[in-house]
């Protein structure tokens, strides 16, 4: 569906994409996941064609991301929904399906279904008296108008209240479900988690990491293990001290050793293991973790950015 | 048929002309589709920003403005209608002057509020300021019937028995010795021997005899060529009265001779330019709008292309314009030549408002445009337009087709080529510059006015060639921006003139061939070395020097032939070898003040202002010997 080879670009001196490689499977969500500036948004942006890449290739369904055949299958929802303010969801709705060629008929019945799913009743009220949400939901509905096989969202679910923001992520798993391809950016990882197939990881402009969330869990991740015993023990070469908590003591440990140490001393103090509990790292701590040990991190320091 | 003859027959079929043809119409068809689309929207849109009220407003304005150009058209304005009451009997052989005057008005001999009481035997004038004028009026009143009633007479030669043929002359410091000044309509009339003229039957036989062009000699004078006389730019006398105002009549008496001004084609021309001023604030507001808050990024992503969504923007705008064009010209009496000279203006108007709105970063800003494109193009169509019977330099501007049109005289093809070509030209190319920058990277930017520029011209340079082209493309502008040069110092002395025009055409080719080479460098687009400079610098030069020979439209309307016309462009009526030497040399200074500056570019912004300053003065140089070389 999507195959990006040493994807580069740089505004002036500054390198906001530094030679990303991936590829997007057909019917799954893909998520590029960062920090404000990690070149998330240039990234969509150049696979919309939007953006002129400054080395290295981008095929998209097959063609060049400029290509105007290669739009008509597109969906793309920037980060911001600026909508023309003086026009009614349905006014704006029929332009753009017009732009698509896409039959009036066809529109009113495709964007009519989308926007009863997205819970959006006022279909003729001027879209500047409307909340963000609502505005929201017609820029996501625009973005189905013309009926896409990819959908690029940026940021979908920025700034939008709790409730509109499970409605978003909901409603991204169904269209996943009804087989649409959707790339997906967020620097929420929670909403990435919840939704993407796979993901990789820009940080100032450069892919740290990639795979499906458990993949990248299981490679870059630290599972903690805190291990109670029925009696204290001192700290020792091979394990920490444990702690009391309660009736118990428990130690907190990252490694299968150091657990197994614990056990053989709590058995030589009489004692023994009756608990052991495992805390995996979340994508937020990966994340966190990578940045910091990311060389790139000096290297891009006081550029200008895009997100 | 096997598969691989299969494939080639496909290959070839695909490669046919036809296949080509019906590509290429499908896409012409696609973009032509889209444009409408766009427009239709913009309409739409536009319409729901407007509430009724405003509306109402609009429409009750455009009456009260169409109700009084149609009350200045019939009548002429005139605010001292009915000025003052005339007391004079129904009978009197003075009353039908009296009536048919728009300040007169008359009133019973008995009535007692009146300043002007004319009976039988005497005129009684009330003894105040008001008196006085009123009796003035009523003896214009008078004479202008009296004349109006003789013009009626069959036999003209009785009516006004002596004929004076008058005929309005340059300044004699603006006509180079042995030339004859025949209107500006005649060709290259340099030469002095009155055998240029390209107007056909304009006097020529008067005028080109000794060269001194003395007036009223009447020689070989007929009365169609003094009919023709009154089509010259120079223009023959104008006469009193309301047809005097549109060029002069054929008869009246020596009191109602006026000056060659056009004052009503003048002002109903004028009627044009007001709603473009009004059209590019909606016009420009439209554009701008779509780069506020990234609203226009959703349309770069459809299936459209830039120059698609600009054209179908601006297309209700031209639409409007032309129609309000139409209306106007139908209004005033003005034919399809008026119509098609103001269109060009309207592009102009149109286009220079995009870029503004372009490279605007705020509405602020975009005032700021739009007022600067309402007063510069306002000013630079109008003004020489006053000079309409006075100079063929008025002709820089198109309404001057405009007043002729209005005026009945005839607007050669030569003439309306150089008057409208430059402007459309311009048009078009400003069009092109703003649509390089109408994309995402560009759109949304924050960059001031003069980085936006450098911007709109690198967005145009893909490759070195890219460089010639916008040299060669930047003529239009240098022509308007030279021919504004020569109409500003125009009344100065000439030889305060003539090196002010010298320098003045430096300072704007050398900028006009370095910018977009400065930008290239900026943006990193070529490499900094001498070589890759020195390329450059040739192709801009070459890219200059062919789209120079465009100016040799000027020969058309006998530009050339006032000295400030040989000034800034180039000579005529010498020699074979210097003028095979005169096509060389433009080409050698072109291609090396260009070289000159791009080496400046290539190191920077002080640099290439330091190279701009040592080519602009290689330039004046080199203008100075031509000029000098060549008398």
């Amino acid at each position: 569906m999507i195959t990006v080879e040493n994807l580069r670009k740089t505004y002036g001196d500054f390198p906001a994409v530094v030679g990303s490689d991936f590829s997007v499977e057909s019917g799954e969500v893909f998520g590029i996941v960062g920090p404000n500036g990690a070149g998330k948004t240039t990234t969509l942006k150049m696979l919309a064609g939007l953006v002129e890449p400054t080395a290295g290739t981008a095929e998209v369904l097959g063609m060049d991301p400029e290509d105007p055949e290669m739009r008509r299958k597109l969906g793309f929802l920037p980060e911001e929904s600026p909508l023309y303010e003086d026009m009614t969801p349905r006014s704006y709705l029929r332009f753009f399906a017009d732009l698509y060629d896409v039959p009036r008929d066809v529109a009113d019945d495709r964007t009519d279904e989308v926007l009863d799913r997205l819970d959006l009743e006022y279909r003729d009220r001027r879209l500047g008296d409307m909340s963000k949400g609502m505005k929201r939901k017609v820029a996501i509905a625009r973005s189905l108008v013309n009926d896409p096989d990819l959908l690029i969202y940026d940021e979908p679910a920025s700034g939008l209240d709790p409730l509109t923001t499970n409605v978003v992520l909901e409603f991204v798993r169904e269209l996943r479900d009804e087989g649409k391809t959707v790339v997906f950016s967020a620097h929420n990882l929670f909403h990435v988690e919840s939704v993407c197939d796979r993901v990789v990881i820009l940080n100032r402009g450069e892919i740290i990491a990639r795979g499906t969330v458990p993949e990248i869990r299981a490679e870059h991740g630290e599972t903690t293990y805190h291990v109670y015993t029925t009696v204290e023990l001192p700290a020792t070469d091979d394990h920490p001290a444990t702690a009391p908590e309660g009736d118990r003591f428990v130690a907190t440990v990252d490694d299968m050793a150091d657990v197994e140490a614990l056990r053989e001393a709590a058995e030589s103090a009489d004692g023994r293991v009756v608990d052991i509990r495992t805390d995996e790292a979340s994508l937020e701590d990966i994340f966190l973790r990578l940045a910091r040990e990311s060389p790139t991190t000096s290297a891009a320091e006081g550029g200008r950015g895009r997100s | 048929m096997s598969d691989h003859d299969s494939v080639r027959d496909d290959s070839t079929a695909a490669d046919s002309p036809s296949s080509r043809f019906e590509g290429l119409r499908t896409r012409v068809v696609a973009h032509l589709r889209a444009v409408a689309r766009i427009a239709r929207w913009e309409v739409s849109r536009s319409a729901g920003t407007v509430d009724r009220k405003t509306i109402a407003l609009g429409l009750v304005a455009a009456l009260v403005a169409a109700g009084i150009a149609a009350g200045a058209v019939g009548s002429g304005v005139a605010i001292d209608q009915n000025l003052y009451r005339v007391g004079i009997a129904s009978d009197s052989p003075y009353y039908d002057a009296v009536d048919q005057s728009s300040v007169l008005e008359p009133r019973p001999l008995s009535d007692p509020n009146v300043e002007l009481v004319v009976s039988e035997t005497h005129i009684s004038v009330a003894d105040t300021q008001t008196g006085r004028a009123a009796y003035q009026a009523y003896r214009e009143a008078v004479q202008s019937y009296n004349e109006r009633q003789m013009r009626l007479e069959a036999n003209q030669s009785a009516a006004f028995p002596v004929v004076v043929t008058l005929q309005y002359r340059e300044r004699g410091a603006l006509v180079p010795a042995g030339s004859r000044v025949d209107g500006g309509n005649g060709g290259s009339a340099v030469s002095g021997d009155g055998s240029g003229t390209a107007d056909g039957g304009d006097g020529s036989g008067a005028d080109a005899g000794d060269g001194t062009g003395s007036a009223g000699s009447g020689t070989g004078v007929d009365s169609s060529d003094a009919a023709a006389a009154d089509d010259t730019n120079i223009g023959a006398s104008s006469l009193g009265g309301a047809a005097g105002l549109f060029g002069g009549d054929a008869s009246g008496s020596p009191a109602s001779i006026s000056p060659p001004f056009p004052f009503a084609s003048l002002v109903l021309a004028f009627a044009f330019l007001v709603p473009m001023n009004f059209v590019i604030q909606a016009y420009g507001s439209s554009i701008l709008n779509e780069r506020v808050n990234r609203r226009g990024e959703l349309l770069l992503v459809a299936p459209i292309s830039p120059g698609d969504i600009v054209a179908g923007k601006t297309l209700p705008y031209l639409a409007g314009m032309v129609g309000i064009t139409v209306v106007i010209a139908a209004a005033i009496g003005g034919g399809p030549v008026s119509v098609a000279a103001v269109i060009p203006i309207g592009l102009l108007f149109l286009s220079s408002t995009f870029v503004g709105a372009m490279f605007a970063r705020s509405f602020k800003e975009l005032t700021f445009v739009t007022v600067t494109v309402s007063v510069f193009l306002t000013t630079y169509t109008f003004v020489p337009a006053i000079f309409t019977n006075v100079t063929p330099i008025a002709l820089i501007s198109p309404l001057t087709l405009v007043v002729r049109d209005l005026g009945g005289d005839a607007v050669s093809l030569g003439d309306f080529a150089f008057s409208v070509g430059p402007i459309l030209l311009a048009a078009i190319v400003l069009f092109l510059l703003g649509t390089g920058v109408y994309r995402e990277e560009d759109m949304f930017t924050q960059r001031s006015v003069p980085l936006k520029f450098l911007d709109a011209l690198d967005s145009r340079i893909s490759r070195p060639r890219s460089i010639a082209t916008l040299s060669a493309l930047s003529i239009p502008f240098v022509f308007i921006a030279e021919l504004l040069a020569i109409a500003v110092l125009f009344v100065l002395p000439v030889d305060v003139t003539v090196p002010l025009v010298l320098v003045a055409v430096a300072v704007v080719e050398e900028l006009a061939k370095s910018m977009h080479i400065y930008a290239a460098f900026e943006k990193a687009r070529f490499a900094r070395t001498i070589r890759v400079s020195l390329l450059l610098g040739a192709l801009s030069g070459l890219g200059f020097f062919l789209g120079e020979k465009f100016t040799a439209i000027v020969q058309l309307v006998g530009l050339p032939s006032l000295t400030l016309g040989q000034a800034a462009f180039a000579p005529s009526g010498i020699g074979l070898a210097t003028a095979a030497g005169l096509l060389v040399a433009p080409l050698v200074l072109h291609a090396v003040t260009a070289s000159v500056t791009a080496l400046g570019a290539r190191r920077g912004k002080s640099t290439y202002a330091l190279a701009l300053v040592g080519a602009i003065g290689i330039h004046v140089v080199y203008n100075m010997q031509v000029v000098t070389n060549l008398g």
